[in-house]
């Protein structure tokens, strides 16, 4: 059975494979980031972060 | 024709107090005590969730919101963490980067001037400090019918946190934090 520390890891994984793929991403009302696939999966509101380059 | 974009604009104002309301509710809005009338608002956020640092974050309104200029990196909102305070990390990563690219003018070269990616510094109040540089110029949107509010730059922050920690931790590369097309 998977542990918490792998789902976290597993995570994080998929998040930094997200910003290398210039994947959009959302923001829930804690701030936190997660790719749109998730954030509908717990049906939760979030912000999309808008396409463009960080400076 | 008053000095405040919030009493130029009521309309705007309300905009932007809804949008943060719906999409960061926990997020209090304030005005600095300095005599410059700026709004603010001020929460904490953690947007790698478990496991990540919760950062706690200040995004203060230029005077001149919605409006920016071409060099004006991150807009009319700037976006300061209270904790932890982001001079003191690129303090620490800076004699680490020297190491790794041979001098602080390597470091200056590669874009890492200031000890982390996408950051920039200015005076606020009496100290210098570093904000997050959360979108180039020309994407942040100040037109007649659209503008960057606080709740996107807000979700523009949060994704670069996200980029830091994650840089910081060495799951991604120099180049992904400076260069991705993110």
């Amino acid at each position: 059975m998977e542990n918490n520390n792998d789902v976290v890891a597993a995570r994080r994984r998929a998040l930094a494979e997200a910003l290398r793929q210039g994947d959009p991403v959302v923001v829930s009302p804690s701030g936190e980031v997660a790719t749109r696939e998730e954030m509908q999966d717990e049906g939760l509101t979030a912000i999309q972060v808008p396409d463009g380059k960080l400076a | 024709m008053a000095y405040y974009w919030y009493e130029n604009d009521p309309e705007l104002y309300k905009a932007e107090v809804l949008a943060m309301r719906k999409f960061f509710p926990s997020f209090q809005i304030g005005q600095l005590q300095d005599g410059s009338g700026r709004l603010y608002w001020r929460g904490k956020v953690q947007p790698l969730g478990e496991g990540g640092m919760v950062w706690d974050l200040m995004l203060i309104y230029k005077n001149n919101h919605p409006h920016a200029g071409q060099d004006e990196y991150g807009g009319s909102i700037q976006i300061l963490p209270i904790s932890p305070r982001l001079k003191d990390i690129a303090q620490k990563m800076m004699p680490l980067l020297e190491q790794t690219y041979g001098s602080y003018d390597a470091c200056v070269k590669r874009g890492f001037g200031l000890g982390l990616p996408h950051i920039y510094r200015s005076n606020f109040g009496r100290n210098e400090e570093y904000f997050i540089c959360t979108a180039d110029p020309k994407y942040f949107k100040s037109g007649q019918s659209r503008s960057t509010s606080a709740a996107s730059s807000l979700s523009w922050a949060c994704k670069w946190i996200m980029l830091c920690e994650m840089w910081l931790n060495g799951e991604i590369s120099d180049d992904v934090a400076l260069e991705g097309n993110y």
